[in-house]
């Protein structure tokens, strides 16, 4: 094999990064080197990411790659593999896309803070450390690259460290972090006492066939394990606090990448590990956890008055659409729910470097502090409005098409398997969505409209250059929202098509011959082309626009601060000075809250902030996982 | 005999849990943890351990069909969750420390700003 | 595959049927009867009939004022983009047999494209900067989430009872919706869709903001909330699209309970005895004049009777009666058609 043969191209995007990480420590000292090393290492992880598109996606190759050549001896896996199929590569490329933007925003992002070669050191180990996740093909090498994972996004979470709260967060997050990380190692340990190897296909082989109650809370551990990675139910508040307190690009790899590598184990372990997905009881388990975090986070999101905190919120709810329809187990859900995966990372990404962006400029991301500043950063406020309108699935941007295809599969699997759970997934998917956009109308008002404070009277735009990062996100929801047919035909309907056939990924690594099922991977129920809605409404905006201004419609008096547009208005305003006042801040609808006030006092109560609280909700859910299993299995 | 190693895994395992679930001082949590993690390490180490087995170290050609001996993979293991362990540990106790400076206090139930 | 003639088509059908000339003239007409019978209500005589037209001509022709806190580009291209979406979103709707683009969007696409005039008005409203507008806004999101879940379980139960009567599972497509009751008759005679009906007639109000769910604009407390800022030929629009949006929340309850009439419409022109094309044309037009009717009867009765009869609510009540009175409606239907009835 020569270097340049694609087969070696997992473990370049990997090492580029780790090897990025190390040079930092050597050559940090330098700015120009730095930048230069960290720009590198995420471009070419990208660029074999895209590379491996060709093979894997379109020839359906799965690649094999044993570490050091020491393949499979006597039958048994010894060496450590790597193992890509379309699954990985789905998430490898979501990764490093979301990695490579984030690096380009830092560029400038991160020019107030000192300490910078650290900053990218812990931010490249953090890329490595979930691409080494996503790709390998080794339940102990997952486990090693979940503890990179965790300790640089503590480390990051902790960056700024005289920030509100960023400590607390750290600490939190780290607490509860290395009990899941226990969890996985437990596991992992549990199964390997089984079936005497740690390789992911050989195991898979062993452990699906042969499900004895040991097994089942070796299955209890790493989910759990792998749900604090994810932060879903009941582990929600600590990504709040996480995100939260983290500088703004690294909640874009917290949010988009971090919790994406806990989506990909549970998807992994449940499809291919143990391969239960057929069963009812593990459906059920995660369309309700889904559900769950659906709702409760957004709800929690709309009582929050912290900009990123917010959206920390948001982001676990948008994961529970992920993992609701991951877990309805047919090829419409699961392709629904990696599409959303992959347009949270980027809606989630574009909102955060929002978020960012509006820190860099004014220091504060407090809802009640900021306003107006949609005059003074125009290109922010744009771009955080596409974001906001693919978040709330707005059509034609991104989030709608994945939404509207997750709708779709919770209705069918519904109407298919004649349990009305699933139909309840759908309404509070529908009923979340709505209340996302109602979440964010309250961002945008309390943030970019309304009045502008008097200290912020001389904000600037942000950099060049953190406006591209911002740009390339949004470039791309809009993209994938016009063109669902093509993300369905070459990204995640192969990915789909790969989680349905886990014989196939047994046995291409364990040589044998591979068989393979297509399932249905678009929506049959509905219809929506969004590309030629766009166009109407562009026909329809031209003509109204077009009488619109042949009606006087632009000519515009504008007013100034304090003097009037023509003396005949001086009759309605008589000298009077105007006021500040700005509505906004976290309790914007109050209307809607009054009616649900029992509940929202109750969460906030139940979101003490108490570390141990926290713990014990972890107990807790592992005790309610382990026996759930044990009676349902 | 080995059994007894399982148990005291297991009882290990739990009594870190409840030591994070119950103390409220943050220098008792990272011994909760630090417990855990020991319990596992002995779960480890348990799995796949042959008493009477020798340790798993051959020359070429030592090796036969008759030799008895530990099975190596989980001490490779054990090795590396002991290192991360310390990581934890060193990473926490550091976090203590600023935590006392910014707070005034390592209690957790007066860290809690972030809440609701 | 360049045709003129789609193209033109595709444009008179933006343009002029069923598109904009349609929803301007008859949303107008439909605003000035209901002015009219408000005011017989009221024992006024009230404006004349062509008033709406009088006023959009008039304020068309007036002086726009930017405040100095909005955002300048946001606050005049709101008005425009809520308009455009409607129209678009109107052209979606069939009416009976006749659909301009059938196959471009389902139920569940309707229900997002509704949400788009919305937040139209909202963002141009926070646009105008205004703390009047920042109370609208608020108020207008509420109701907007309080007609959200009843509107939701309608059309789920929509599509359950087309897809199990089809044999389907469950169907979203709008025109396959239509072409069931037009060859089996209109939903509305299934016992489980009588209270859908009843839901989705309740909800036009709230969702077009009339009386008594017109917190989001009440003149005696914060000067039409989000249009306090506007003038001139944005509220123009503004107001034209408050009009429009009735005839659109009308069509689309004829287009999904009563489509029956569409069948019947067609078994009428067929005893003509006519040619094809003219039949298509004939059929088409008296589609819309029915269609009208029903918009104007469903105006009468649900917008106008009850702005006459009823007084404002608060903002936590309107959403308090959707969320039990109305969603405890539509969850009955659901559940009825789930069940198969």
């Amino acid at each position: 094999m020569s270097f340049l043969s694609y087969q070696h191209f997992p473990i370049y995007s990997v090492m580029a990064l780790f090897l990025g990480a190390f040079l930092i420590v050597l050559f940090g000292k330098s700015k120009f080197l730095r930048n230069l090393i960290a720009f590198l290492a995420t471009a070419i992880a990208l660029g074999c990411m895209i590379m491996l598109i060709k093979p894997v996606m379109l020839n359906r190759e799965i690649i094999c790659y044993w570490m050091g050549n020491r393949a499979m001896a006597g039958g048994y896996a010894i060496g450590i593999a790597m193992e890509v199929d379309q699954v990985s590569l789905f998430f490898g490329l979501l990764i490093s896309t979301a990695v490579f933007v984030a690096c380009v925003y830092s560029l400038q992002y991160m020019e107030h803070d000192d300490n910078k070669p650290q900053y990218y050191t812990l931010f490249l180990m953090l890329a490595g450390g979930v691409m080494g996740l996503v790709l390998s093909g080794d339940l102990f090498n997952m486990f090693i690259m979940v503890e990179i994972l965790t300790f640089a996004a503590v480390a990051l979470t902790a960056f700024r460290n005289k920030a509100f709260g960023a400590l607390e967060a750290a600490f939190k997050y780290l607490v509860v972090g290395c009990m899941g990380s226990t969890c996985i190692l437990a596991g992992t340990i549990m199964l390997y006492a089984q079936a005497h190897t740690l390789n992911f296909a050989q195991l898979s082989s062993i452990i699906s066939g042969d499900i004895n109650p040991s097994t089942l809370v070796a299955f209890a551990l790493l989910y759990i394990g792998f749900s604090t990675k994810a932060f879903i139910v009941p582990f929600h508040p600590l990504a709040a606090d996480a995100h939260g307190a983290a500088p703004a690009s690294i909640s874009v790899l917290i949010s988009g990448v971090l919790t994406k590598s806990g989506v990909y184990a549970i998807l992994r372990l449940t499809y291919f590990l143990f391969q239960t997905m057929q069963l009812g009881s593990i459906q059920f388990m995660l369309v309700f956890v889904g559900s769950v975090s659906m709702f409760v986070c957004v709800t929690m999101a709309l009582a929050q008055h912290d900009f990123k905190r917010l959206l920390a919120f948001h982001s676990i709810s948008q994961i529970g659409y992920v993992l609701t329809a991951i877990g309805l187990g047919t090829g419409l859900g699961l392709s629904a729910g990696l599409y959303h995966a992959m347009n949270h990372t980027m809606f989630k990404g574009l909102l955060f470097l929002a978020a960012g962006a509006v820190h860099f400029r004014t220091g504060t991301t407090d809802l009640r502090k900021l306003g107006g500043l949609g005059k003074k950063m125009p290109w922010t406020c744009a771009l955080f409005l596409v974001g906001a309108a693919s978040i709330s699935g707005i059509p034609p941007f991104n989030g709608f098409a994945s939404k509207w295809m997750i709708y779709q599969a919770t209705y069918q699997k519904a109407v298919e398997s004649g349990n009305i759970g699933f139909l309840l997934a759908t309404i509070v998917a529908l009923i979340t969505s709505v209340l996302t956009l109602a979440s964010f109308v309250k961002v945008t008002q309390s943030v970019f409209f309304g009045q502008i404070r008097p200290e912020h009277e001389d904000v600037k735009e942000v950099p060049a250059g953190m406006i591209i990062g911002m740009s390339l996100f949004a470039a791309i929801c809009v993209v994938t929202g016009l063109f669902p047919r093509l993300v369905t035909d070459f990204l995640t309907g192969p990915a789909a098509n790969a989680a349905l056939n886990p014989a196939n990924y047994i046995s291409s690594m364990l040589a044998g011959a591979p068989v393979y099922k297509t399932y249905e991977v678009f929506a049959g129920a509905g219809v929506w082309s969004p590309v030629n809605w766009l166009l109407l409404l562009m026909i329809a905006l031209l003509g109204v626009t077009i009488v619109a201004v042949l009606s006087k419609y632009d000519q515009v008096s504008e007013s100034k601060e304090g003097e009037l547009v023509d003396s005949k208005f001086a009759l309605f305003f008589g000298g009077e000075k105007t006021e500040y006042s700005q509505v906004g801040g976290e309790d914007l609808f109050w209307g809607f809250k009054q009616n649900w006030r029992h509940y929202f006092s109750f969460m906030h109560e139940l979101h003490s902030g108490v570390v141990n609280d926290y713990a014990l909700w972890a107990v807790v859910a592992l005790a309610l996982a382990i026996v759930f299993l044990q009676i349902a299995l | 005999m080995i059994t007894y190693n399982y148990i005291v895994a297991f009882f290990l395992i739990v009594l870190g849990f409840y030591t994070i679930v119950t103390k409220y001082n943050l220098v008792k949590t990272v011994i909760g943890l630090g417990i855990a993690d020991y319990g596992v390490n002995l779960l480890i180490i348990t799995v796949r351990f042959n008493p009477g087995g020798t340790a798993p170290i051959f020359t070429a050609g030592e090796l036969t069909q008759a030799s008895y001996f530990v099975d190596p993979i989980p001490q490779a293991l054990t090795l590396t969750s002991i290192v991360i362990g310390a990581c934890v540990t060193a990473m926490s106790l550091s976090l203590v420390v600023k935590l006392q400076e910014e707070y005034g206090t390592i209690d957790t139930r007066e860290i809690r700003r972030l809440r609701g | 595959m360049f045709n003129w003639l789609t193209v033109l088509e595709t444009l008179g059908y933006i343009l002029i049927f069923p598109g904009f000339l349609f929803c301007f003239l008859v949303g107008l007409f439909l605003s000035g009867v209901d002015r009219k019978i408000v005011a017989k209500m009221q024992k006024r005589v009230g404006p004349p009939l062509l008033q709406p037209f009088y006023d959009f001509f008039k304020l068309c022709g007036k002086e726009t004022i930017v405040p100095a806190a909005a955002n300048k580009g946001m606050f005049l291209a709101a008005p425009l983009v809520g308009l455009a979406s409607l129209i678009v979103l109107q052209m979606f709707i069939p009416i009976f047999n006749f659909t301009a683009f059938s196959t471009m969007a389902d139920v569940i696409v309707i229900l997002y494209l509704l949400l788009i005039p919305a937040l139209a008005m909202i963002l141009g409203g926070a646009a105008s900067g205004s703390p009047y507008a920042g109370v609208g806004l608020s108020r207008e999101m509420v109701t907007v989430i309080a007609c959200e879940l009843p509107l939701v379980l309608v059309l789920l139960a929509v599509a359950r009872t087309v897809g199990s009567a089809m044999g389907k599972g469950l169907v979203f497509s709008m025109s396959e919706i239509v072409n069931y009751q037009s060859a089996n008759g209109s939903l509305i005679t299934h016992v489980s869709m009588i209270p859908a009906a009843i839901a989705f007639l309740l909800i036009i109000p709230g969702e077009t903001g009339s009386h008594p769910f017109d917190t989001a604009e009440a003149e005696t407390e914060i000067c039409e909330g989000l249009l306090a800022e506007y003038s001139g030929g944005p509220l123009a629009v503004f107001k034209l699209s408050h009009s429009v949006k009735v005839l659109t929340l009308s069509s689309l309850f004829v287009a999904l309970f009563l489509g029956g009439l569409g069948g019947k419409i067609a078994a009428l022109v067929g005893s003509f005895g006519l040619s094809a094309a003219a039949a298509g044309m004939i059929g088409g037009l008296l589609g819309a004049i029915v269609l009208v009717m029903l918009c104007l009867v469903i105006t009468i009765v649900f917008i106008s009777l009850v702005h006459a009869i009823t007084a404002r609510l608060k903002v936590e009540q309107v959403f308090k009666y959707y969320w039990t009175v109305v969603t405890g409606l539509a969850l009955l239907s659901l559940v009825l058609a789930w069940y198969g009835f």
